[in-house]
């Protein structure tokens, strides 16, 4: 990684991959559906967003996560402005967890991601049935997001390669 | 407890208001962002809602770019598929072709026939301008069932614009954008359609399952056990939402429900058509006295053209009622033939019965003589028998050689 701090420009580039990842995902939902394993369905940006807003949030601009969170919704076809307030309140969970804690544990983190997006989930469920009368399935909610529990700790493996990368 | 209070106050007033070095925006502010957006997205000012058809344009588009990579993979998950059970559904495609050929020629008789009365009602008839739409953006949710076209206001699609995939009904155009469009498919929870279940003729509401069936709901109690595997869903046109008489999915019976399986599959499809109506209104005794001559002679060719039409589909139908009557014609001499063949079988048959029958008799009378025509023959004078070769002869010895009954 020595390589990076030589030269500024690559080290910029990488340290940007996580925002093109969550631009990428918001864009393009990579949830393969087309599998058509039924029931099956996870939410990437909320892992992402959680991991690096905890672990490494002075290169994860809270900003383009607001931006892509209406992204988000245009892609989907949600109102305008419901997924940046979610993904805004996980920074605002991290930005918490982050101040509160002395020693972090994953173990913790884990849980403490299923408690945040069980909170956020509910609260779009509420808001869009509630507000804009939206029609929807309370069982596809459950189902994602255990799924986005269970995949986070296998994405956080992977994320820690790269923090490991930019931090050496 | 007062100081974990203060704790907490301050983890939370540090997580809301404190800018990190890098960020440009407190979560604070974000957060009151968000709910004006909310807000303000809800509003109906012309220019959000021209803001909003910007965003959407350059949204769906670079959505586009970015899922080209996994539409690749997903394309060749499915062209793999396809090779893989591409004989089975050729054979299959041919036996429906087949079928389809000769249902072809009733259903254009049907069609002229309903142009026809919606003439004679006075109604219009909305031309079937069907535009081509392709598929941009097709995430397949499972929160909400939509895809994005390429095709918006400035190819006439409106809000309520039908969306096919061939001949089958899809879905309806929610949301419109200059060059592209987002469609509410069927399947989705917020879609309700106004049907008819053929052929029992009931009328129904589809809604969306979230999945990718449908479910019937609000009909009539005791009419459950009516449906079979048979029935077909179609649109009933009432509330004028969708047209009347377009196909949608047969339905399937579950414990509870009532379940619709879509003709079309929704997670196959790569183009679509939308249709633009444009309503052509019949013009009415009175006004066609008024209009000009050239409309005049518009309307006479437009008549000439549909009994054009109409001759050609009496041609075909004619041509088709000959060849069954020759084909029955033929079958009717063949048929002729055989019957007669059978019955000289029959006759045959008849007279070596009976031919059977008198040399059993014959046999049985030969037998008895051998018995007792010492009983039955006249010898002397004056005893009772009878003359060999008389019929009373043939009785004693039938009756084993009594002579009174």
């Amino acid at each position: 990684m020595t390589k990076f701090k030589r030269k500024g420009s690559l080290l910029k580039i990488y340290s940007w991959i996580p925002i093109i990842f969550l631009f990428i995902s918001v864009l393009n939902e990579f949830d393969f559906n087309y599998l058509n394993l039924k029931y099956f369905s996870f939410n990437f940006p909320f892992i992402l967003i959680f991991f690096f807003t905890l672990k490494d949030f002075k290169h994860f601009d809270y900003f383009f996560v607001f931006i892509a969170g209406l992204f988000n919704d245009t892609v989907i076809g949600l109102p305008l402005g419901i997924s940046s307030l979610s993904y805004i309140l996980i920074c605002i969970a991290t930005a918490y967890i982050r101040n509160i804690t002395i020693r972090p544990s994953p173990f913790k983190d884990w849980f403490y991601f299923l408690f945040i997006i069980s909170l956020i989930n509910s609260l779009n469920y509420s808001i869009l049935t509630l507000f804009f009368s939206f029609n929807l399935d309370l069982t596809n909610y459950l189902i994602n997001t255990f799924f986005t529990f269970s995949f986070y700790i296998v994405f956080v493996s992977v994320f820690k390669y790269y923090l490991r990368g930019i931090n050496d | 407890m007062a100081s974990s209070r203060d704790d907490f106050i301050i983890a939370i007033r540090s997580a809301f208001l404190k800018k990190s070095t890098q960020q440009k925006f407190s979560l604070l502010t974000l957060v009151f962002i968000s709910i004006f957006v909310i807000v303000l997205s809800n509003l109906n000012f012309k220019a959000i809602q021209i803001l909003k058809t910007g965003i959407n344009e350059v949204v769906y588009r670079s959505s586009f770019i970015v899922s080209i990579p996994e539409n690749f993979i997903k394309n060749s998950y499915f062209s793999i598929l396809e090779y893989s059970t591409f004989f089975n559904k050729y054979k299959e495609n041919e036996k429906q072709l087949i079928q389809l050929k000769s249902s072809n020629i009733s259903n254009e008789i049907i069609q002229y026939e309903n142009e026809e009365l919606k003439n004679l009602i006075n109604d219009y008839v909305s031309s079937s301008d069907k535009i081509l739409a392709k598929i941009i953006v097709d995430h397949e949710s499972p929160f909400l069932k939509s895809v994005i076209i390429n095709k918006g206001s400035n190819n006439k699609v409106k809000i309520g614009t039908n969306i096919f995939d061939q001949s089958y009904l899809v879905g309806r155009v929610v949301e419109v954008n200059f060059k592209t469009s987002r469609v509410l498919l069927l399947s989705d929870l917020n879609s309700n359609v106004p049907v008819t279940i053929a052929p029992q003729n009931i009328q129904a509401i589809m809604i969306g399952a979230g999945d990718d069936y449908g479910q019937i709901k609000y009909i009539k109690d005791g009419i459950f056990q009516k449906f079979d595997e048979n029935s077909i869903v179609y649109t009933s046109g009432t509330g004028a939402i969708f047209k009347s008489g377009i196909p949608i999915g047969k339905v399937r019976q579950t414990e509870n429900n009532l379940n619709v399986d879509f003709f079309s599959d929704f997670s196959q499809l790569k183009y679509v058509f939308a249709e633009v109506e444009v309503k052509m209104e019949n013009q009415s005794p009175k006004k066609e006295i008024d209009d000009n001559s050239d409309q005049k002679n518009t309307a006479i060719e437009t008549k000439i053209q549909i009994l054009e039409e109409e001759k050609k589909i009496i041609e075909d139908s004619n041509l088709k009622f000959k060849e069954e009557n020759e084909n029955l014609k033929f079958q009717v001499n063949y048929l002729n033939t055989k019957i007669s063949s059978i019955e000289n079988e029959v006759l045959a048959q008849k007279e070596k019965i009976e031919q059977s029958t008198i040399d059993q008799e014959e046999l049985e009378f030969l037998r008895l003589n051998l018995l007792y025509s010492n009983k039955c023959q006249t010898r002397k004078l004056f005893s009772t028998g009878f003359k060999v070769g008389t019929p009373e002869y043939k009785k004693c010895i039938l009756n084993k050689g009594k002579i009174n009954d």
